[in-house]
């Protein structure tokens, strides 16, 4: 029935007590600790960022910073609280499984396939082949230089595994981001007009040309309008020789932000 | 003494009422449909049409719909209310436990409660809130701290609040309550968290509980033995939609979420009653005369928390009160309403889960679709071919419209352990890579045949309810921000805005000033749209 506020507050506070943090880094570090870790990450957070932290609704965990913070304090209260205004509920286990939890959660960032190594190729000549040969900078950007078209590679190390570098240069229909879409419309006039999709809603479709102009288009008035599972951006594979292949992948893995090319 | 104090008492009362408008009272509940300015109850009426009679916007003028007012403010949740409007003044719920009276007329803000909520809320889903109820000078919200609150409805003063029972343990309140009589009755949500759903009646005046039903049967009772073990006590059967209401029979017609774990169903063996199942229970009492199980041994989180739209129509020769229902599981099912007998389902969306639904209602499965380790694809997507967005049901037309969800998702199966207050889901889903073959329609049903009459399709499965109008219009909002009216006849578009965020809400329509206003959530803001004034004002 009608309660004070003071009771219904006193019997909040057990809660709120049980999940606090008390200490700044992670204490568990045991091999039982893990195993729970990792079980109680299944159980509470795989549903939305995969079970390798790879996949589904939820930020991709596998990734070696995150934009929320990355010390053991912040990526706690991340889990314990949740991020309010998005769909990302707080997990208010008790702090020893809050732990266990993010010891396995750290072991994303070290998968080796996730990691972007430069392997044995030479930044220095790969930044020749992508400026030069590989005509890369006509649709991607690197710092204040380079096209529209496709991503920008500024991160590119800090975003992308040596695996996802290398499918994207031989196969780069396998995977392609919604905002990347390739494009080909037909227009009432008979202009054929090929591009990537920047955005689409029931009516209209937005499309960045080859020119890089933004067009907007109703798509009734469209004669036709394709999306076909096919990238604007030419496979490598035979294009470049092996060796070139490993120099541009290296390059890509050195780049971590404007003037923070890896000196590795 | 006495004498001159009931005196001045009942002149007090009616002066208050000369002053403020009358007070809501159960004859309005009753024949609110037939109250056109109105809107009291969340599906405009107890029988869950969503339909108005105004009809001053119609097919000829509708170009010229425009917006009148917004109401805007800072809301990073999904904005999911349907607002009552009673007597000039507009009552909403503004998430996550705000309550706010407005001008119907301007927008302008008249007052607003606002609930202190605990940090830790717990909710699958979003801090949401769906509405109001009304009667009297009260309004009466379900909260995410699970009370039951009443609330002055000149003022927004707190009049009494009850514990429906420890949120901790992830129990909340999302729906808008229903009132019958002089009970005020409120679910709780929470089936993602292990919970023990149950729906209790609370005195209008006084917030004393009067009867309770959990949607989990007992040791003894009726049902208990199709759950394996003690799964009962965390088999979920949340609520989080408002029912509807039978006067004649009496009968409260609840739809009924899913079981839980949702995606791991070895540790609650058996159908899991009443999970996914409409319950009709006797309002005065909350006694269960009947049930009907949808989905029994639910694993793919099709909560049957969808509308139940109750229809006087002839079938088979005879008129029958019916309950008619577009179900998450991609199946449209009729009922009767005064017994429960079973009389028929149809596919109204792709679905690859069941070959067909037998005789007596059950559905037969089709082997191999139920969740695994390395991910099942199955039509409809883990939201459903339908969800909680209301449909609507136009008298004139006879047709039923129901916003539709075709897709597929793919359900994963994995460890599950139950936890007070923490997830108790039994793995996942993922809809990433099934998404290419999504999109949404706007689709009018002859309720009694099933047979599809029109489409209008969407570009993507929308999170909008629909709301009728007397001027066979349909209104409908799209999960790309559109909100457009349709042709009740033919589904053909007549106009659309848009509003520049996704609709999560189902539309409503009143009527102040002589004016007939369309209202819908979207974003942040609650949009209301009228005809321009004939004096151009």
């Amino acid at each position: 029935m009608r309660i004070t506020r003071c009771a219904f507050l006193l019997a909040a506070l057990p809660l709120v007590l049980v999940a606090a943090r008390t200490q700044e880094a992670n204490p568990m570090h045991s091999d039982e600790d893990f195993a729970e870790g990792k079980r109680l990450y299944r159980i509470n957070c795989g549903v939305c960022h995969g079970m390798e932290g790879k996949t589904g609704r939820g930020a991709r965990l596998a990734r070696r910073s995150y934009a929320r913070g990355n010390s053991d304090a912040e990526l706690f209260d991340l889990i314990e609280a949740g991020i309010p205004g998005t769909d990302m509920p707080g997990l208010w286990l008790e702090e020893d499984d809050i732990w266990r939890i993010l010891l396995f959660v750290r072991t994303f960032a070290e998968t080796a396939s996730e990691a972007c190594e430069p392997g044995a190729g030479d930044p220095a000549a790969g930044k020749e082949v992508f400026e030069a040969k590989g005509s890369c900078l006509a649709c991607h950007t690197v710092g204040a230089a380079g096209g529209r078209l496709g991503p920008d590679m500024t991160y590119a190390g800090a975003m992308y595994s040596t695996e996802q570098l290398r499918t994207a240069l031989l196969e780069p229909a396998a995977e392609i981001a919604d905002r990347y879409r390739t494009v080909r419309a037909v227009t009432a006039e008979g202009e054929q007009v090929e591009g990537v999709r920047m955005n689409e809603n029931g009516y209209r479709i937005f499309v960045m040309d080859r020119s890089e102009d933004i067009r907007s288009f109703r798509k009734r008035d469209l004669k036709s309008l394709e999306q076909p599972d096919q990238s604007l951006m030419p496979a490598y594979r035979g294009l470049l020789s092996p060796a070139d292949l490993e120099h541009l992948i290296a390059y890509l893995c050195s780049l971590r932000g404007p003037g923070k090319e890896d000196a590795r | 003494m006495r004498r001159t104090l009931a005196r001045w008492t009942l002149a007090g009362t009616l002066l208050a009422a000369c002053l403020v408008g009358a007070e809501v009272n159960n004859d309005d509940l009753l024949r609110d449909e037939a109250v056109a300015s109105d809107w009291l109850n969340y599906h405009g009426g107890y029988s869950g049409h969503r339909h108005s009679l105004l009809g001053q916007i119609d097919r000829s003028n509708v170009a010229s719909l425009r917006v009148d007012w917004v109401f805007q403010k800072r809301i990073s949740e999904k904005f999911e209310v349907t607002p009552l409007v009673h007597d000039g003044i507009m009552y909403i719920t503004v998430p996550p436990g705000d309550v706010y009276a407005l001008d119907a007329e301007t927008g302008a803000q008249l007052w607003r409660y606002s609930r202190r909520l605990p940090s830790k809320l717990i909710a699958c889903c979003g801090l949401v809130n769906r509405g109001l109820a009304i009667l009297g000078d009260r309004l009466f919200m379900a909260t995410l701290d699970a009370f039951a609150i009443a609330l002055d409805r000149k003022t927004g003063r707190l009049l009494w609040e009850s514990e429906l029972i420890d949120y901790s343990l992830g129990y909340s309140g999302t729906h808008a309550p229903l009132v019958v009589k002089d009970l005020v009755m409120v679910g709780t949500a929470g089936g993602e968290y292990g919970i023990r759903g149950f729906i209790d009646a609370f005195d209008v005046e006084t917030g004393e509980r009067r009867w309770r039903f959990y949607t989990i049967p007992g040791p003894g009772e009726f049902g208990h033995e199709t759950w394996a073990g003690e799964s009962w006590k965390s088999g979920g059967a949340s609520i989080w939609i408002t029912p509807s209401y039978d006067p004649e029979l009496n009968l409260v017609y609840w739809g009924v979420g899913n079981p839980g774990p949702d995606w791991n169903g070895d540790v609650r063996l058996g159908d899991n009653l009443f999970s996914d199942s409409v319950v009709a229970l006797d309002a005065d009492t909350g006694k269960r005369k009947w049930h009907f199980q949808f989905t029994p041994h639910d694993v793919h989180d099709w909560d049957a928390t969808q509308v139940m739209v109750l229809l006087d129509k002839e079938y088979r020769g005879r008129q029958r009160k019916l309950l008619v229902t577009a179900n998450r599981n991609g199946f449209i099912y009729m009922l009767d309403r005064e017994t429960g007998e079973f009389l028929k389902a149809t596919q109204f969306v792709q679905q690859t889960w069941a070959v067909g639904i037998s005789e007596e209602g059950r559905p037969i499965r089709r082997p191999g679709m139920e969740p695994s380790a390395e991910g099942t694809e199955v039509y409809p997507t883990v939201a459903g071919g339908t969800n909680w967005m209301s449909p609507a049901y136009n008298p004139d037309t006879g047709l039923l419209y129901v916003s539709c969800r075709e897709g597929s998702s793919l359900y994963f199966k994995g460890e599950t352990e139950y936890r007070p207050g923490t997830r108790y889901w039994g793995s996942m889903f993922v809809n990433e890579q099934t998404m290419h073959n999504w999109y949404g329609a706007v689709r009018a049903f002859d309720p009694v045949t099933a047979e599809l009459q029109w489409e209008h399709r969407l570009f993507q499965p929308a999170w909008a309810g629909l709301v009728s109008t007397a001027g066979h219009l349909i209104f409908a909002g799209t999960s790309d921000g559109f909100f457009k009216a349709l042709d009740a006849d033919s589904g053909e578009e007549l106009w659309r805005i848009n509003l520049g965020a996704g609709i999560q809400a189902s539309p409503m329509a009143y009527e102040v000033g002589g004016r007939q206003m369309i209202a819908v959530a979207a974003g942040g803001g609650l949009f209301v749209f009228a005809l321009p004034r004939p004096d151009g004002d």
